[in-house]
């Protein structure tokens, strides 16, 4: 017993690594389907947008590149769905330098294949990439057309209806930041804290813990905290869109519900790890303060 | 012609100063380094002072702090082009003395240099750097999609087998501030995820006992997460914020000065 235990501890790390590519790569081809439970955070999320009236505005921004997009596209994508389906009005942007721009049009032209009745410049609008993401927002308080003078394709944002009337943050009734790293944070305090715009936030797993402050001091609306939140709010969408819990129950495409497997299984993998490094550990100690 | 308070003001802090600092500074070398320190005091004073004075003056459509914010943009947008000036300063200078890692310098600005022939590309041809309207790529897009969007889905995914190598060689109860870590840890991990369900899974009868326990795993997370994480979480933050303000006073004030780049002598 001794003698493998300290093979344990003596394990090659190469073993570990393939033990994690089976343990994640397996619920990738064969999902398992296990149950997803909602947190406070996202349904206030959700809660908020269900409370927007059809023709409200609201303010979508891809802050993250390809890096996180498995954690971050089904956030974005899915608030961008539920604003549609409410016939609430969605302004695009991208202020992360590394893929923000590609990742944003790739999910604008996803969902909105999936809405034929939504019109481009009346129930959405992609601003496209602006560099300098703390003074973007800061004088997005002012004139959005100052800074966004036109769309992603060129044209003058005054050309489109959606843009009637809504000269600055002010008039956007919430910012939804998919982020990671600071701009998400950069939102709250450049946005909500000095023009009241509601924030909500979707970070990436490692960024979310941060964000509990903020949540706590009611600087955010709402949190879909990582691939667990994304899925949260998956579920919250099929429960309340027929239409969406048919989408999400049949789509080949990915979504954080399918990622959530692989996610259980590599957790179960890392505390089964955990585990048998400290039963080794102790196992050692115990053996050398024995003799 | 439209003679904007904000912009005349502006105009007369942030170029004519420097102009006139530039020109006294061929006299007076001494002068050199207090033109940066008046510019550096207005730009930081102007937007903290706009939240206290009438807006006509700093803070309205055309007062001078959303001008400063507007110039803000402007040069986030050649400090870029400083960025990219730099690394292909650095990059070719390691390449032509053949310094340990040149290689990697080669393929860095090969990638510079391709992504920017194909912006051009995209911008000369009309058809931008995204889809083009019958749905095919761009040779932009198409090189985002097929090499940078996997390259950096690959780096972040490297993290789970870090991670998991890490946390069975250095994870360990050794004493009592790594045990509540660790059990901190195995509680939020375990509630985050169905992880009972999925241990449950080929046991039908344990499913109902499972969910129960997932439930209370739930909770228990939420409740780290919000009390004792979010308790430390504020104190950081305000900290850092303090840490930055305090910073930001020592540079508005001239205090602080190692972003002139000067020497001791200076």
């Amino acid at each position: 017993m001794a003698g493998l235990l300290q093979r344990l501890l003596n394990l090659d790390r190469r073993w570990i690594f393939l033990f994690v590519l089976v343990s994640v790569a397996t619920p990738i081809v064969i999902p398992i389907g296990l149950p997803v439970t909602t947190t406070g955070a996202t349904r206030s999320a959700f809660e908020f947008v269900e409370s927007l009236r059809p023709g409200d505005v609201v303010w979508l921004s891809f802050d993250y590149g390809p890096s996180s997009a498995p954690e971050n596209d089904p956030m974005a994508e899915g608030f961008m769905r539920q604003c549609l389906e409410k016939k609430v009005r969605v302004i695009v942007s991208a202020l992360y330098p590394l893929g923000g721009l590609s990742l944003a049009n790739a999910s604008v032209a996803k969902v909105s294949a999936e809405y034929p009745g939504a019109e481009y410049g009346v129930d959405y609008i992609n601003l496209g990439y602006k560099d300098g993401a703390a003074a973007v927002m800061r004088r997005l308080g002012d004139d959005i057309e100052g800074v966004f003078p036109t769309d992603v394709s060129g044209r003058p944002i005054s050309e489109f209806p959606i843009m009637q009337g809504i000269k600055n943050i002010r008039s956007v009734k919430l910012v939804m930041t998919v982020a990671t790293g600071t701009i998400g944070e950069w939102w709250i305090t450049q946005v909500h804290a000095q023009f009241g715009t509601p924030v909500i936030i979707g970070p990436t797993a490692v960024s979310a813990p941060k964000y509990y402050a903020f949540l706590n001091a009611g600087q955010l609306v709402g949190m879909l905290g990582g691939m667990k939140g994304a899925a949260e709010y998956e579920k919250l969408l099929a429960a309340k869109y027929p239409n969406l819990g048919a989408f999400y129950g049949k789509t080949l495409l990915f979504t954080a519900t399918k990622g959530m497997d692989g996610q259980t299984v590599l957790h179960a993998v890392i505390l089964l790890f955990i585990l048998l490094g400290n039963i080794a550990y102790f196992s050692n100690r115990s053996r050398r303060a024995g003799r | 012609m439209n003679l904007e308070f904000g912009k005349v003001a502006l105009v007369a802090i942030f170029l004519l100063v420097p102009f006139a600092g530039i020109a006294l500074g061929m006299r007076a070398p001494s002068l050199r380094s207090k033109i940066p320190l008046v510019v550096a005091f207005f730009a930081g004073l102007i937007p903290i002072v706009s939240l206290y004075v009438p807006k006509r003056f700093l803070s309205g459509d055309t007062g001078m702090s959303p001008r400063l914010d507007q110039w803000l943009i402007i040069v986030a947008g050649f400090a870029l082009l400083l960025g990219i000036t730099n690394v292909i300063q650095n990059s070719t200078k390691k390449i032509t003395r053949r310094a340990p890692g040149w290689p990697y310098a080669a393929v860095l600005l090969a990638g510079l240099y391709v992504m920017s022939a194909f912006a051009i590309y995209g911008w000369w041809s009309g058809d931008g750097i995204g889809i083009r309207p019958d749905g095919s790529a761009t040779p932009f897009q198409w090189v985002y999609i097929a090499v940078f969007q996997p390259l950096q889905a690959t780096i972040f995914a490297l993290l789970a087998f870090f991670i998991a190598s890490a946390a069975f060689r250095a994870f360990r109860a050794r004493n009592t501030e790594a045990t509540i870590l660790l059990i901190a840890a195995a509680i939020v991990m375990s509630g985050r995820v169905p992880l009972l369900e999925f241990l449950a899974f080929p046991f039908p009868f344990l499913h109902g006992a499972a969910a129960d326990a997932s439930q209370f795993m739930g909770r228990a997370t939420e409740w780290i997460m919000d009390v004792p994480n979010g308790a430390a979480q504020s104190g950081i933050i305000i900290g850092a914020a303090l840490g930055a303000g305090s910073m930001a006073i020592r540079v508005i004030l001239g205090i602080e000065r190692g972003y002139l780049g000067l020497g001791k002598s200076e």
